[in-house]
């Protein structure tokens, strides 16, 4: 929220009322400096950071922020400083600034703003140079002096005599103010700047006109970080449903690529269906990533191994109905009672707020699952023999995951046990739920060369060296199987055959699981 | 706890001391490291981490701005062309005759500017000051002469020299207090009496004159340039760890010997005559660091920090030499996978541990003591030989301790076996010292018996040099990828990977590598209480029963059921109950009216709660059966009772009517007794509905394994979880204490059936097998599946049974099957006693949190004990397990 909003300006003519830097508009009034008739303190001691506002020459020209000595407000600002023959001492000195709060919950607050004081100080400087807006103001405006005694009222006119007109004038509040001095009339500064802080404040955005050719346009961008690196072994999960929010002005690269998203296919096999290459659905999709709209796993096999988190005990306890969410999203309605036809839309029906996946068309279960299904959506799934399983049962299938078990053999062991559990619950969206939610981790496969090992040791690695295996550069246990087998696009059947005839000497290879 | 934004040589740029003098204004005065290039603007970072919000447009107005103004920069100053091919080393001479000095120019700007900018008000004394002057941000932490313009604290002369921090851990993490030695009000007052005092004996000129010229405040300038989005974590931390106390350490020494304005002085004097004679930075630099230990103390400042280490400052006043250290703590463990791939995070030991020692840990110190030990992050000798270099008696304790530590030994344990030369506190304040010293961490003992994975989080990157440095220390062992390949395989106790007892120390040696390097983590075994649905229901009638009874000794004594209701915690009577005038019901009571002469209804019901677990035998169940419809009978006879003889709070509620309200008729006190008389009515017959009711429901039985009773009255009955069983009450301490029950009562039901007794908790033990697998399947859990190397890089898929009997494992565990199966013939009883005794001392363990392998070091007991008393109870637990 922008506390405070002001144009300061310097003013270097000694001897005059108007000497040194002085907040020339501000909103609301007497934020920054007092004015009668506002009982309200200013937010801080203008004197105190009256050298960060208009600094010296060798800091003008750039973005400075600066906080107050209690901590609680920091002042961003832009000092332009504008040299020409025209101004007294060949020096305009402006300053544009934006009072916001330290304490932001997050410093991301503070960061969209920086942009506004920069288009700010552009578009002033810009009119400045083009038709001296600022330093020929005719609105009239009142100056407070920074010790707060007695406030002037004055009206400036710079022009080449350079004479200053002093007048009592009542303050204007952000109002008409009227033709003064018998100039086109236009926006008095402080009513424009007040504009910006509401519209800012109310709508993250502002609109502008200054004059007949000038107009601000700002707008607040939320702040998010750089978004990890998309890999060709991801597996992007929709977090929202594409399809309702795409329209054909989007990029067209993303539009390919969001029509094959469906939390199967890895980014290797996306890009193939989309007929888009490799990087271009990786850049698509990090910016996809940035606006936090997918998020990546990996790929889903039963021969894979995956394990609890601490986060496992969320879980047990069900916290915030966890487990139901989980249910409705895992479990099968039996193909044998009914089919719903609108599952893959009415999955959307509890989790647009949270962050589950809510686009996977159920079609794509059909080479995992005997019976494709949609999700159950009845929350209760007691009523007509619906298959929602208990949540115990949930529960125990949760935890039953650990190091060194494949899903296929934690299948078995269910299955074993009494419980089929392929007939009431999608496995695949039971392992992808724990990992979205952070309840499990996938346990990868690496494999591991001695020899490579000592080489990188000494520096003396040569990948791809004389009578080296294409499959060399992977064995330093920093490349997961799942990267062999979409870059080289081989089954890990197929790596561990190729690996056999890898030239190494026995026992070189060994495969480490983590 | 979530690691912090850490500085590095990227985003910490440099460290400058700026003073203001009262005379002649401001000054720069040194600045580390020398060479300080104009940071690249964050929007042109190599990493184009933040380049996305900077417009284009504005940018190329803004860059058209920035030229304007740079050309019609003063003569004087240096091209910018020319500053950018300057090596910043040899001084230039511009055209004009003006000389540019190299350590004129830090980060892109002069100095002459930034020491006024740099030098904020007094309103900033001691508060922070933050200016971003993009892209650099200036953090500082400004100190300010009192305002009685003197800086010396003659009161402070006669204190002792600052404590050596290294000696004393606890005065290292209270720096701030060790520094400021009293109240800062205190310290004020203080300083005008001296004043006073001085005034009074007459001070020299001298002094006075120096008052007068002398500086006015310092300012120790962190020069940072951070990304965006971490830029006020980067602030926050480094101001409260480094940036305040290290102005503080100065100020102290400033106050007590005018320390940072003579070194300043001296500086300042090295660098004018440097400019004169023009000589090269670095050698000015050298000089300046070698003959100052306040610029000294800069550089050892920025070095350190800058790399995440301990910086220890020196600073020779000359009252004595000044030692001080600052860092900022990094946690070295976090307890899940970091979110992304973040990198910083990559290596940390991956536990759970210690996150515990946040909230349950803090009412008892036994619990750090018992639970944790020292793991030296750098070889022992090494440690001992640093602590040897001098040598007083904390350090001879010290290196007793060490000596004592092994990481396979608890803080207790260390007490113990240094035959009581270290206390506990002792023990405990040394190993705080290590730790916040960062010479070694806390873990939980390792043990053979425990389960060692290779860590997800562990930094493959390093796997290279790592493997190299354990083919040196442990020549003779597995290569480094085989054995963290074995461990990744399949979770097993880490002695099965040792060939045989002579090689145990080694291994744990290994073992203790591994963890420093964050390797490997330990596989944790969390236990919830499950709730069969056969004690659910049991405890579910049991309580009904007793209800009803108490009901009915109520109406007995001519009470209404109503104001029993309020004494029991679950009151169930449901008003609702449309049993009014059911003649069916009536009937069916009376007719066992003739039975219950004796009413036998307390007694019986009661019996139904409390020895229902003796009750197995169907016809004792009929006769209470019998015995409770007779109660309902009973009851259904009562209302004539109660009518004529009112509770006491009733006939005081008619007494009162009739003596507040005088003029109540006869008509209306008919009616009202002729509304009790239907209340009591009503309740009567809901009372015999439940009863009926309850009658009509199975009778509870007890099966070996309530796991797997598929009896049809429990079909509607899920698991129930006891989330803490520490924390459980109402229904859930009902449920617990049935489990006891049932605990100590298995040995009478039956001969025990092998098989349960190897169910041990693990993955997949939870007992969820149906009854007629589950004696087979409970051998099979053990199954673990291996994948062995046979070298050529072939890898084979093989089963192998590491449970059951046919292992050592196996054998180990089914040292609660000897006990339950072999020894379950004579002593069975006595075991089943000790598993019933055991299960409320272990309720506590049993939320989740709490690892199981812990217990019995906790519990003071042998560690196969703990296992097997555990085993034994393992068909009530809901195990999980991760780190």
């Amino acid at each position: 929220m922008i506390q405070g909003i002001f144009y300061a300006r310097f003013f270097p003519q000694e001897g005059y009322m108007l000497f040194g830097t002085k907040i020339v508009a501000q909103s609301p009034p007497g934020c920054i400096v007092p004015v009668p008739g506002v009982s309200k303190p200013p937010l801080f001691d203008f004197s105190v950071l009256s050298e960060y506002v208009i600094p010296r020459q060798a800091f003008c020209n750039r973005y400075i922020t600066v906080n107050d000595p209690e901590g609680k407000y920091s002042v961003l600002g832009f000092p332009v400083s504008i040299r020409s023959q025209r101004y007294d001492r060949n020096e305009f000195i402006f300053n544009f600034g934006i009072v916001v709060e330290c304490e932001a919950v997050t410093v991301a607050d503070q960061i969209p703003y920086e942009r506004v004081v920069r288009r700010l100080a552009v578009t002033f400087a810009e009119m400045e140079k083009q038709n001296c807006y600022l330093s020929q103001d005719p609105a009239r405006y009142h100056v407070g002096g920074s010790g707060g005694k007695n406030a002037e009222y004055s009206q400036y006119h710079q022009k080449m005599q350079q004479q200053v007109l002093l007048q009592q004038q009542q303050l204007v509040a952000g109002g008409g103010g009227g033709g003064g001095g018998g100039n086109i009339y236009r926006r008095p500064i402080e009513s424009l700047l007040e504009i910006v802080k509401e519209d800012l404040n109310n709508y993250g955005e502002c609109m502008i006109p200054v004059d007949d050719a000038n107009t601000i346009n700002m707008k607040l961008f939320p702040h998010h970080p750089t978004p990890p690196e998309v890999k060709g072994w991801h597996v992007p999960v929709a977090k929202m449903k594409f399809s309702e929010v795409v329209d054909p002005t989007w990029d067209l690269t993303l539009q390919r690529v969001i029509a094959h998203i469906d939390g199967v296919s890895d980014v290797r096999r996306i890009a193939f269906a989309a007929d888009v290459s490799l990087e271009l659905t990786q850049l698509a999709l990090r910016h996809l990533l940035y606006y936090d709209t997918i998020l990546l796993l990996d790929m889903f096999f039963f021969g894979a191994c995956y394990a609890p988190r601490p986060a496992v005990a969320d879980f047990v306890t069900n916290l915030g109905g966890i487990v139901d969410e989980c249910a409705n999203y895992v479990c099968i309605v039996g193909s044998t009672t009914h089919h719903s036809p609108s599952s893959p839309t009415s999955h959307h029906l509890s989790s647009s707020s949270d962050k589950l996946p809510s686009t996977i068309g159920s079609e794509s279960l059909g080479d995992v699952l005997t019976s494709p299904g949609g999700s159950s959506l009845s929350n209760g799934g007691s009523g007509g023999g619906s298959h929602r399983i208990s949540n115990y049962m949930l529960i125990k299938l949760m935890t039953t995951f650990c190091v060194g078990k494949t899903v296929a053999e934690w299948l078995k062991g269910h299955v074993d046990a009494g419980f089929d559990v392929m007939r009431f619950v999608d496995v695949r969206r039971l392992v992808q739920f724990g990992l979205i939610k952070g309840l499990l981790y996938r346990v990868h496969k690496y494999i591991v060369s001695k020899q490579y090992l000592a080489a990188l040791a000494t520096g003396q690695a040569r990948p791809l060296g004389a009578g080296g295996d294409s499959l060399q550069r992977y064995t330093d246990g920093r490349h997961t199987f799942d990267q062999i087998m979409t870059e080289q696009n081989l089954t890990d059947g197929e790596i561990m055959d190729r690996l056999k005839s890898f030239p190494a000497p026995a026992g070189d290879l060994t495969v480490l699981y983590k | 706890m979530a690691l912090p934004v850490l500085p590095s040589p990227s985003n910490f740029l440099a460290v400058a001391l700026v003073i203001n003098r009262s005379r002649d204004g401001p000054r720069f005065v040194f600045h580390y490291p020398p060479h300080v290039g104009p940071a690249q603007c964050s929007g042109a970072k190599p990493d184009g981490a933040d380049d996305v919000d900077i417009d284009d447009d504005d940018d190329i107005l803004l860059g058209r701005a920035t030229r304007d103004g740079l050309k019609r920069s003063t003569s004087s100053d240096p091209d910018a062309a020319e500053l950018s091919h300057w090596n910043h080393e040899d001084h230039l001479v511009t055209e004009s005759g003006t000389q540019v000095v190299p350590w004129e120019y830090v980060a892109g700007f002069p100095t002459k500017d930034l020491e006024n900018i740099l030098t904020p008000a007094r309103a900033y004394h001691k508060k922070l000051f933050q200016i971003s002057l993009d892209p650099l941000l200036c953090v500082s932490y400004p100190v300010h002469v009192p305002e009685n313009g003197v800086w010396r604290n003659k009161k402070k002369q006669q204190q002792q020299a600052p404590r050596k921090e290294d000696a004393d851990a606890a005065a290292a993490t209270d720096a701030d207090a060790s520094f400021r030695p009293a109240d800062r009000r205190a310290s004020d007052v203080d300083q005008i009496e001296a004043r006073d005092i001085a005034k009074a004996a007459v001070k020299t000129v001298e002094e006075t004159e120096d008052k007068k010229s002398s500086m006015t405040m310092f300012n120790l300038v962190f020069i940072l340039n951070p990304k965006k989005h971490e830029a006020k974590d980067l602030v926050d931390v480094m101001f409260f760890h480094i940036i305040k106390k290290i102005n503080k350490a100065y100020k102290y020494c400033q106050q007590r010997s005018d320390f940072v304005w003579k070194e300043s002085k001296r500086i300042l004097a090295l660098k004018d005559k440097a400019r004169e004679d023009k000589r090269t930075m670095s050698s000015l630099w050298d000089d300046i660091l070698s003959t100052s230990s306040l610029a000294a103390s800069m550089q050892d400042l920025y070095d350190a920090i800058s790399r995440n280490r301990i910086a220890a400052l020196q600073l020779d006043t000359p009252e004595g030499l000044v030692t001080h250290s600052v860092q900022i703590p990094v946690p070295f463990h976090i307890s899940d996978l970091p979110q992304d791939d973040s990198d910083d995070q990559r290596g940390l030991w991956l536990t759970t541990a210690n996150s515990l020692m946040g909230d349950d840990a803090v009412d008892e110190p036994d619990y750090v003591d018992k639970n944790f030990a020292l793991l030296p992050m750098t070889d022992e000798k090494k440690i001992i030989a640093e602590l040897q270099s001098d040598a007083d008696e904390t350090t001879l304790q010290m290196i007793e301790f060490v000596r004592h530590c092994k990481p396979t030994l608890s803080f207790y344990q260390v007490g113990q076996q240094s035959s009581n030369i270290l206390t506990p506190a002792q023990v405990r304040k040394f190993a705080q010292h290590f730790i916040f010293w960062r010479r070694a961490i806390a873990i939980p003992p390792l043990h053979a018996r425990d389960m060692y994975i290779v860590s997800p989080n562990c930094d493959m990157r390093r796997l290279p040099q790592a493997a190299a440095q354990w083919a040196r220390q442990f020549p003779l062992s597995p290569p480094l990828p085989n054995f963290l390949a074995e461990l990744s395989v399949a979770p097993r106790p880490y002695k099965l990977h040792c060939p045989s007892k002579a090689h145990r120390p080694v291994y744990m040696t290994m073992l203790a590598w591994l963890m420093r390097g964050g390797w490997v983590t330990q596989l944790c075994t969390f236990a919830y209480v499950v709730v069969w649905p056969e004690i659910v229901y049991e405890v579910e009638f049991a309580f009904e029963a007793e209800e009803i009874a108490r009901a009915k000794r109520a109406q007995n004594r001519g009470g209404e059921p109503r104001s029993v209701e309020g004494e029991g915690d679950f009151s169930s009577t449901s008003a609702g109950m449309a049993a009014l005038g059911d003649p069916a019901v009536a009937d069916f009571g009376s007719g066992f009216l003739p039975l219950l002469e004796d009413s036998p209804d307390l007694a019986s019901s009661v019996a139904t709660l409390r020895d229902l677990s003796l009750s197995h035998s169907p016809t004792l169940a009929r006769t209470q059966q019998h015995s409770r419809v007779s109660d309902a009978g009973h009851s259904s006879a009562s209302p004539t009772l109660l009518i004529t003889q009112p509770t006491d709070s009733d006939q005081l509620e008619v007494l009162w009517r009739v003596t507040t309200n005088a003029s109540t008729t006869p008509a209306e006190q008919a009616a009202e007794k002729a509304r009790l008389e239907r209340i009591a009515d009503k309740t009567a017959r809901e009372l015999i509905e439940r009863a009926t009711a309850h009658a009509r429901k199975a009778v509870p039985v007890q099966t070996a394994h309530p796991s797997v009773n598929s009896a049809r009255h429990l079909a509607g009955i899920s698991p129930h979880i006891i989330l803490d069983a520490k924390k459980a009450t109402g229904k859930e301490s009902l449920y617990l204490s049935a489990i006891g029950r049932r605990l100590r009562e298995r040995g009478n039901r039956s001969p025990r059936d092998g098989g349960d007794g190897g169910l041990r908790p693990g993955p997949g033990t939870n007992s969820m097998m149906s009854s007629s697998q589950r004696t087979s399947s409970s051998s099979r859990l053990f199954e673990h599946q291996h994948t062995k190397s046979d070298g050529r890089g072939n890898h084979h898929h093989v089963k192998t049974a590491v449970g059951g009997s046919s292992s050592k494992e196996g054998k180990e565990n089914g040292a609660a099957n000897a006990s339950g199966g072999a020894a379950g013939v004579k002593d069975g009883k006595d075991w089943d006693e000790r598993v019933a005794n055991a299960w409320p001392l272990f309720w506590k363990y049993f939320n989740g949190r709490s690892a199981l392998e812990r217990i019995a070091l906790q519990e003071e007991m042998k560690r196969k004990d703990a296992w097997n008393l555990l085993t034994a109870m393992s068909e009530y637990l809901l195990c999980v397990r991760h780190w």
